[in-house]
């Protein structure tokens, strides 16, 4: 694989995701939202407490919590339903770029003059996946780091420990990413079928929906995921993804783009 | 041949038994010939006669089910890579970026092709300049007519400087004044003795701009210069009118001149069937004179292309046959 290639795909797919207001829209409300959602929360949670009932069976599956002040424990259950965000923000951010840079293509029917050139399909391919998954990353980091700057500011020094702890280390930095690589294998398998983006999103967004229901189940304490768990968890969703990859490869095959893909 | 040398073969392209099936069903076969450098050679046929499929083959996109071929050398089964650094591809639709530049697109394409950035800013301004579009570079490809697309995507065909041209169906969709620009950009490459292989179903275009012509609908058909074509279709004539109409004594000179098959007065004009026009030409109006005829005009007629093509697809224009029968 030539990187020089690869870098050529995927500068030119970021100039045209820069130049897509729809998709540039996708790409940026979530993450402002969310970096200012934990501000508003704050202020309806204000100085209140959680219910004595709620803080009991917190503090079951939280011991180590049981340090915190009524004030501060109301606000690490708040914060820790943020944590499914930073996880979905990897997910459909590729997604949504993976999708629309090759529904686009085929709508256009672009993808014939770039494959009649000397491009391996591996080049082309790994171009559109970094051009995809690297925007999400990075945009669910940035946000995590803004949300933690402003947790630690609303809720207190208390909190920075609550969303820096290891599981929501492992969560936003190994499994995000790995999420957001399934997302993009999704987003090529089911691109290679569809003529539509947004179909093909709701399809591809199939991949997030065993992610949220495990933050959801995390976040409530019925199951609770340590760092372990996440590295464990991240290393499956790699193996499926590779999977996948195998699949998406071989539907991006040159002469099925060509001949099938309409 | 694992590699050679472009100037030792004057044969920038060969096919031979070169076949395609999709799912069973074969799309193209027994598709061979060979294309001279600085030959135009087009690839004539209806809708889904298999020329798309016989120039992506060519051009190393698909694999062949049967047969091979060759652009400088290099086999388009083993060294595909090889292949499409050798010739460039004008697809069916022009396939450009329409929110990046044309200068742009073509940027993009020539660090596909691995131009160094001199080379690249050369050839981007040679081939814009070339095709009238130097003053729209920054311009995005979005905001073009479909003639200048079609000529944008005919210089990202060019920029790496490809031994072989494919322009498939490279005016379809156009209005007549988009065809015409385009048609007048490859009689520019043309001109400038490019390797060119043309797939289309205009019979005028290709009559124009080919030096041989390929007829495929499913295979390989017939492959002659236009010229040849005509002479083995037959059917070519003179046309004389005169000023006073059409006398016995005309008809009568004209039967007697050598290489006249017939001579026939029909609508006040004389018509004279021979093989060769521009042979018997002088003769027949020398005989004209002679038996005092006063000539107006006098003018070859060949086969029409069309006519050829009919002839070779063994298909009749008649539109009660075309829709499968007459009315009951």
């Amino acid at each position: 694989m030539r990187p020089s290639i690869v870098w050529t795909v995927l500068r030119r797919e970021w100039y045209e995701t820069v130049r897509n207001r729809l998709l540039m829209s996708t790409i940026l409300v979530p993450p402002l939202l969310l970096t200012v959602a934990p501000i508003l929360l704050a202020g309806m949670v204000g100085s209140g407490i959680l219910p004595p009932e709620l803080a009991r069976q917190v503090l079951d599956q939280r011991p180590e919590w049981s340090t915190f002040t009524p004030g501060e424990l109301a606000g690490a259950f708040a914060v820790q339903q943020f944590l499914v965000f930073f996880l979905l923000m990897p997910a459909y951010i590729p997604l949504s770029i993976a999708t629309f840079s090759i529904i686009g293509e085929k709508q256009a029917r672009s993808l014939e003059p770039v494959l009649a050139a000397p491009i391996r399909t591996s080049e082309l391919l790994a171009g559109k996946a970094i051009a995809a998954l690297v925007p999400g990353v990075l945009a669910g980091w940035a946000t995590y780091a803004i949300f933690v700057a402003l947790a630690s500011l609303v809720y207190g020094p208390a909190l920075f420990g609550v969303v820096t702890d290891p599981s929501w280390l492992a969560g936003v930095f190994l499994l995000g990413p790995v999420v957001g690589l399934s997302s993009v294998v999704a987003g090529v398998i089911v691109s290679a079928r569809v003529n539509d983006p947004r179909v093909a999103q709701q399809i591809g967004g199939v991949v997030i929906v065993p992610v949220i229901g495990l933050v959801l189940l995390q976040a409530t304490g019925t199951l609770l995921v340590g760092p372990a768990g996440y590295l464990l968890l991240s290393a499956a969703v790699l193996a499926v993804s590779v999977i996948g990859l195998r699949i998406g490869v071989r539907l991006f095959d040159r002469e099925a783009i060509l001949t099938r893909w309409r | 041949m694992d590699a050679a040398d472009p100037a030792a073969t004057d044969l920038a392209l060969t096919a031979d038994r070169l076949g395609r099936s999709f799912d069973d069903r074969w799309a193209v076969r027994h598709i061979s010939f060979a294309v001279q450098r600085g030959e135009v050679v087009g690839l004539l046929g209806p809708n889904g006669a298999g020329k798309t499929t016989t120039v992506r083959m060519l051009a190393a996109l698909i694999r062949p089910t049967e047969g091979t071929a060759a652009v400088d050398g290099f086999d388009v089964i083993r060294e595909p890579d090889a292949v499409r650094a050798r010739v460039g591809i004008l697809t069916e639709t022009p396939g450009l970026y329409d929110k990046l530049s044309a200068a742009a697109n073509l940027d993009f394409f020539g660090r596909l092709y691995g131009l160094d950035a001199g080379l690249r800013a050369e050839r981007i301004e040679h081939y814009l300049r070339s095709f009238s579009l130097w003053d729209r570079r920054d311009d995005v490809a979005g905001t073009f007519s479909k003639g200048m697309k079609q000529k944008l995507a005919i210089a990202r065909a060019l920029l790496h400087d490809p031994s072989v041209v494919f322009l498939d169906e490279p005016t379809a969709a156009l209005d007549p004044e988009a065809a015409f620009i385009v048609r007048e950009a490859i009689e520019t490459l043309r001109r400038a003795g490019r390797t060119i292989v043309l797939a289309t179903h205009n019979l005028d275009e290709a009559d124009r701009l080919c030096d041989r012509i390929a007829f495929i609908r499913g295979g390989l058909l017939r492959i002659d210069s236009p010229a040849a074509l005509r002479g083995a279709v037959g059917g070519a004539s003179l046309t004389v009118r005169m000023r006073d109409g059409v006398s016995a004594e005309a008809v009568s000179a004209v039967r007697g001149v050598p290489g006249v098959r017939a001579a026939e007065p029909s609508d006040g004009v004389l018509h004279v069937g021979t093989d060769d026009p521009e042979a018997v030409a002088p003769a027949v109006v020398r005989a004209l004179v002679s038996s005092g005829a006063d000539i107006v005009e006098l003018r070859p007629e060949r086969p029409s292309l069309e006519r050829i093509y009919f002839d070779v697809m063994g298909v009749s224009p008649r539109a009660d046959e075309a829709v499968g029968g007459e009315e009951p």
